[in-house]
């Protein structure tokens, strides 16, 4: 198992404004494994993201990536571990607006001793005409192609999508998540991706479903429908 | 709506509240200084002016050979004046300072007690204020003058010696060498008297003109006062005129003898015309001689009586008995302390004014900061119907409110007495002037409560119309337009670099408020330095260039030079300096003089000036040099051929036979020996004796009081700086919290993050301080002449490079301090803040 999750339990506020957000999240992801979490809005699905992330700190539970205990460690050791194993791609981009797009990427380049190849990638990704272009230049989909280029240039193993195609109208968004699925193929990069669109669920080779911060179903697909062909995104 | 947006303004001061705090900070501090120097400036100007009404200053002064007889005063009050004698005796006291000794005055100048009585017996005296201050007396205490002991009885001020100068060229109080003294008329009678005075008695006359004459008029009287020089009692001065009039004497004498002998010689042969021998040739020879004696005698006569009419013509016998006249606002001692002053009410209101734009500056800098912030808020608001200038108000609000409670509370303090007295205290401890009653001027409570709020609405105002003059839809987007250099092209730059530039175009106004508060921060250090600066080259050169140990200032020189003298011509003369009128030496050396390393020219109309006056009037090589006899009404011109090192007072060289003959004094004339030891002058001959040791100790009179100025102007700006570099920082940390945040999700570390986003301003102070350093110094090299145009000294600001080097350096220590401070604040931002919805 790639990604293990014992007893994932986290809150927030105290008095009158306390909330267990999550209440005990057992689970895990393969490597190579594209994940969906799928649930309502407020059900915990973000929180689970941010807390494998090293965004956010477990109450208790166990988080193990690639056999290494997450929880616990400090935020120097949690900053190595989002450097050398994770790539985040969220639902407005967030793209620095004064860097052009290729200087976006390189942001994430500077911080891997063994980047890929940007012009590849950029090619991969159809950016290479747009790659001295700012943000503001791009439209919605250049910009999350950018996010994404951003993301994978440190060749992550893991990668967190939060709500990636949130942003987009369905045909970007099933261009996005034909790329995505195209990344996994071509490097083996395991995805989590929180979406709250049930379509995205069947491109997947993992649906885990968080209600009430619980687990309420989690399952694995027989058979993936690829992305180009997913409706009602 | 005001209402309701009210309540935010107190919850944005209090989400920012050591931001507002450390800046509401600095204009206390900057309000405190500012009011302080302005109203001890204030307080200074019209309380001299008061003190000078309450104290009967004179209209001016004149110098006398003789007093005047009662005829000629009595001539001289009926045309409406009031004159009272104010003659001085200088005597030289244990620890070699001098006092100065006066009849208390009753007219004119009169003696403002601080502290105890005017003296009523002979054996009391009243001490002027500073000399007393520097020698620790006080009533109660007795001081030996010319041998008599004398109880001081009160301690006092006259305001003709507000600047107790010694001498008028003297260029700064030394109140430890030097100072004042009144006694009882009988007192002074006695002291005189007794002849233990260091040099001759001098006739000062002061005088009102109460409307009556103009100072010319007065003048023309005075000058037509003529004294028989055989009147003048003095010895040295009858053997002085002796010498003056030698050749007249024995050509009268020879005449006289002439006519006596051909007299006698008439008278003989009339003897012997009278015995008639018989010889009728010899008694008719002798006939012939007695009538050709007879018309010599007649005839030597006739040649004496023309004499007598030729030199009564050419050589007068009466000299104009005036040798000085001054008028009031030309004495450097009259007014010094409110001139002084002057200088600060203007710099600090110019100084106040910019520094508080700074500062609103800086506060609209964050305002644009909040404004960015809610672009959206803002875009919904105009969406329903809010009008712009509402919110403009809105905005205004926390910056005005800020800069007014700021400014009010700096100006309390400046009005206060900790403000006013630490700045009145240094005036206080240089002139000798009484306490005065502090002034509150009108417009100073505006400039200080007014003044801040009013530049702060205007300058935020101008920033924020700007910024929220946007439509709607694009706040409502939050577009955020990238200016045309921030989308310069960098391709070829490497990740670093391309990242740190980007983010200095990106922060290009804060880093210009960083670089403008450096600017101001350095124009006021350059300021104090610039003052330290000259102090220490004051100090050092004038210890360095004075090679005699003594000069001697005659009143009669002798007919030799003293042994071990070297004799020199001296001719005071005046020269303009931006309004002020500055004194001149003329000095004639000889060639042989070792104490001035000047190579005198042949030409009477070339000349050598000292450094201290090509560095004062701004004078060099090959350029005319203009001065003016002011006694003689007279300007002189010369070509100046050469600037020797001499920075000890404004001197203009000449060969002192090219000197005697331009002002046509005899080929012996002297009236000034330098040696190098101690010379065995009568000091009835003397106006003064200037030793080394007084030039030494006057070179660090300067320094000494000027050094909690300096103090102050080194520390002041270095806190501006510091602030305006922290906040305007801090600022662009929280501008780019969120892509922070970000790159901290990405995997980044607080120390790569400094070097992405902060390091960069590294280029901004380095390449800011390249220029500002030497730009302000440039501009303060031209202010600060004109701040002390009115004191007569050199003006060498120059910095040895070590001094750039080192205020660099201390620039960009500063940086690196704050910048280490403002990783935690790095490390403090929320890896949340990247998880925010954002559009």
């Amino acid at each position: 198992m790639y990604l293990e999750v014992k007893d994932m339990k986290k809150s927030y506020g105290e008095g009158g404004s306390y909330i267990q957000v999550l209440k005990g999240i057992t689970t895990g992801v393969e490597k190579g494994e594209m994940c969906v979490i799928e649930g309502t809005s407020g059900s915990g699905k973000s929180t689970f993201l941010n807390c494998i992330g090293g965004l956010d700190l477990l109450d208790f539970g166990s988080i193990k990536v690639d056999g290494k205990e997450i929880v616990g460690m400090k935020p120097d050791k949690l900053s190595d571990y989002r450097r050398e194993n994770l790539g985040f791609i969220f639902q407005f981009y967030n793209l620095i607006p004064n860097l052009t797009v290729k200087e976006n990427i390189q942001v994430c380049e500077y911080l891997s001793k063994s980047p890929l190849d940007m012009d590849e990638l950029l090619e991969t990704l159809g950016l290479t005409e747009h790659k001295n272009k700012f943000p503001s230049q791009l439209s919605g989909g250049q910009q999350q192609r950018c996010a994404i280029a951003r993301a994978l240039i440190k060749n992550p193993k893991l990668l967190l999508c939060d709500e990636p195609t949130g942003a987009l109208d369905s045909k970007t968004s099933r261009d996005i998540l034909a790329l995505l699925e195209k990344v996994n193929e071509k490097y083996g990069t395991t995805m989590l991706i929180v979406t709250h669109n049930n379509s995205i669920k069947n491109m997947v080779h993992k649906v885990i479903r968080i209600k009430d911060g619980q687990i309420s179903k989690e399952y694995h697909n027989e058979v993936r429908v690829p992305a180009m062909e997913l409706e009602d995104l | 709506m005001q209402k309701v947006l009210r309540k935010r303004i107190v919850r944005d001061l209090k989400e920012n509240f050591v931001r507002y705090l450390a800046l509401g900070a600095v204009i206390v501090l900057c309000m405190y200084i500012i009011i302080s120097l302005i109203g001890t400036a204030d307080t200074i100007i019209i309380g001299s002016e008061k003190t000078a009404v309450r104290n009967q200053l004179e209209d001016g002064q004149f110098t006398l050979f003789m007093p005047l007889t009662n005829v000629e005063k009595d001539k001289l009050c009926e045309s409406g004046i009031t004159l009272e004698e104010q003659f001085y005796l200088d005597y030289e006291m244990e620890d070699e300072s001098t006092v100065r000794v006066f009849k208390n005055r009753k007219q004119i100048n009169l003696v403002e007690l601080v502290e105890g009585r005017a003296p009523e017996s002979d054996s009391e005296i009243v001490l002027e204020r500073r000399y007393a201050d520097e020698h620790a007396l006080q009533p109660g205490n007795v001081i030996k003058i010319g041998g008599k002991d004398y109880e001081v009885v009160g301690i006092g001020c006259s305001p003709d010696y507000e600047a107790p100068y010694k001498d008028f060229s003297d260029s700064s109080v030394n109140s430890l060498q030097f100072g004042t003294a009144f006694v009882t008329v009988e007192a002074y009678e006695e002291l005189l008297k007794e002849g233990k005075s260091v040099k001759a008695e001098e006739y000062v006359y002061a005088y009102h003109l109460n409307g009556k004459l103009t100072h010319k008029e007065l003048k023309d009287k005075l000058n037509d006062l003529k004294v028989d020089a055989e009147e003048i009692e003095d010895a040295y001065f009858q053997e002085y005129w002796k010498e003056q009039t030698e050749d007249k004497n024995e050509l009268e004498e020879g005449i006289e003898k002439l006519k006596d002998g051909s007299t006698e010689l008439y008278d003989a042969l009339n003897d012997l015309a009278d015995i008639q021998t018989g010889i009728v040739p010899f008694d008719e020879g002798i006939a012939n001689v007695k009538d050709g004696a007879g018309e010599l005698a007649d005839g030597i006569e006739e040649l004496q009586n023309e004499t007598d009419k030729f030199l009564e013509e050419h050589f007068d016998l009466e000299i104009s008995n005036l040798t000085l006249f001054l008028e009031a606002e030309d004495n450097p001692r009259i007014g010094a302390a409110a001139e002084d002053q002057m200088i600060n009410k203007y710099g600090g209101i110019i100084a106040g004014a910019i520094v508080l734009v700074l500062f609103a500056y800086v506060i609209s800098v964050f305002v644009v900061y909040g404004i960015e912030k809610e672009n959206s808020t803002i875009g919904a608001l105009y969406a329903l119907g809010v009008k712009r200038n509402e919110l403009i108000l809105h905005y205004l609000c926390l910056p005005v409110a800020v800069t007014l409670i700021a400014g009010v509370i700096g100006s309390l303090i400046g009005f206060g007495s900790i403000g006013e007295s630490t700045i009145t205290g240094n005036c206080y401890a240089y002139f000798s002037i009484p306490q005065m009653e502090t002034i509150y001027e009108e417009y100073l409570l505006v400039y200080g409560v007014v003044l801040p709020p009013v530049l702060s609405a205007v300058v935020n105002f101008l920033v924020i119309r700007k910024k929220l003059n946007k439509p709607a839809l694009q706040m409502l987007r939050n577009e955020q337009k990238n200016g045309n250099m921030s989308q310069i092209k960098l391709e070829k730059m490497g990740f670093i670099a391309t990242f740190r530039i980007r983010q200095m175009l990106r922060e290009a106004r804060t880093s210009l408020t960083v670089v403008g508060g450096m600017f101001i921060s350095l124009l006021i250090l350059m300021l104090g330095l610039n003052c330290y600066v000259m102090c220490e080259h004051i100090s050092k050169s004038n210890k360095a260039d004075t090679k005699f140990e003594y000069l001697y200032t005659y009143k009669y020189p002798e007919e030799t030079v003293p042994e071990g003298g070297y004799e020199a011509f001296s001719k005071s003369t005046k020269k303009e300096n931006q309004g002020y009128n500055l004194e001149v030496t003329i000095l004639g050396i000889t060639k042989e003089n070792p104490f001035f390393d000047v190579e005198l020219t042949d030409s009477k109309n070339e000349v050598v000036i000292s450094s201290a006056m090509a560095e004062k009037f701004e004078i060099s090589e090959g350029e005319v040099l203009v001065v003016e006899d002011e006694e003689a009404e007279t300007h002189y011109a010369f070509t100046v051929k050469d600037i020797a090192q001499y920075s000890t007072s404004f001197y203009v060289f000449m060969d002192i036979d090219h000197m005697r003959e331009m002002f046509g004094e005899s080929d012996t004339y002297y009236n000034q020996v330098f040696a190098d030891r101690k010379l065995d002058i009568e000091s009835g001959r003397l106006y003064a004796i200037t030793t080394k040791k007084d030039i030494e100790k006057a070179a660090d009179v300067f320094i000494n009081e000027m050094t909690p100025m300096i103090t102050m102007m080194t520390i002041f700006p270095i806190l501006i700086f510091v602030v305006v570099m922290y906040l305007m920082m801090k600022v662009m940390i929280d501008r780019c919290a969120f892509h922070i945040s970000m790159v901290k999700v990405f995997g980044y570390r607080p120390r790569e993050i400094k070097k992405l986003y902060l390091n960069g301003n590294f280029y901004v102070i380095a390449i800011g301080a390249a220029i500002c350093i030497p730009l302000a110094k440039k501009c303060m090299d031209i202010m600060y002449p004109m701040m002390v145009a009115n004191v007569g000294c050199a003006m060498k600001l120059a910095f040895p490079w070590q001094m750039y080097a080192i205020i660099y350096a201390a620039v960009l220590l500063l940086y690196f301090i704050i910048n280490e401070i403002l990783l935690g604040r790095l490390k403090r931002v929320n890896l949340a803040e990247a998880l925010k919805n954002r559009e």
